[in-house]
């Protein structure tokens, strides 16, 4: 606390940006940031095994033969996009956190809630298609 | 009288939570690993493989004060071994079912 304390009240006023300010954050925010990088990567991880089962272990949906891949392939994708951008957040909340900053918003709720409604859509217009086939 | 924080007692409880957080991330790789096991062994060998390192990664979190850099690194490992594995996953769901040599698998990779 008190290094932050510092940092947000002394010398770094003059330039927010540059490493000649800033100075190493509290260990426990450190901590903190890094728990919730892993815990998006088990999120990730967990959204690549979720594509792979739909798509290895579902049983083909009648009349659409592509169905599991299309529902699979971009779960596991998202789960990659999930990891790039959580290393990226961790960056940017560990720049802020050494220049005393507010921490930049994270984009990952929204995109993890948007991805998931459109798999849902997805889902229900394959399960549609193959009914009426 | 309590402290405003409680960690201002036991400083090491939000290192213990990290390598716990750690041995979680550790266990979610065995997990995937095991479940593609069973129809894809050679990647789900690979999957179990990153296990034990992620659990190893996790063990330096008491020494990290002195290397703040070296943090960095071991997270852009995780991220990259994340995409490795939704890549081989990728590949494994387009390539059809089972790619049971390491001869089918390796093109992925290049």
């Amino acid at each position: 606390m008190v290094e932050r304390r510092a940092a947000r009240d002394g010398r770094d006023d003059r330039d927010p940006g540059s490493s000649h300010a800033a100075t190493e954050p509290d260990a426990r925010f450190t901590l903190a940031n890094e728990r919730t990088f892993l815990a998006w990567n088990r999120t990730a991880l967990a959204l690549v095994v979720a594509g792979l089962g739909i798509v290895q272990l579902l049983p083909p949906f009648p009349g659409v033969p592509w169905g599991r891949h299309v529902l699979g392939v971009p779960l596991i994708v998202l789960g990659a996009a999930v990891s790039v951008t959580s290393y990226r957040e961790w960056r940017q909340n560990q720049a802020a956190l050494r220049r005393g900053a507010p921490l930049p918003r994270s984009v990952l709720p929204r995109v993890l809630a948007v991805t998931i409604a459109g798999i849902a859509a997805l889902s229900a217009a394959v399960l549609l298609v193959s009914a009426v086939r | 009288m309590l402290p405003e924080d409680l960690e201002d007692l036991d400083p090491g409880l939000a290192a213990e939570r990290t390598t716990l957080a750690w041995a979680r991330t550790a266990i979610a790789f065995g997990a995937v690993g095991a479940a593609m096991l069973r129809k894809e062994p050679v990647a789900g060998v690979i999957v179990l493989a990153m296990t034990p390192l992620i659990w190893a990664l996790g063990r330096f979190v008491g020494q990290r004060a002195a290397r703040p850099e070296l943090v960095s690194r071991r997270l852009l490992l995780v991220t990259v071994i994340v995409v490795m594995v939704s890549v081989l996953a990728v590949g494994v769901a387009l390539l059809g079912h089972s790619p049971t040599s390491l001869s089918q698998l390796l093109p992925l990779h290049g």
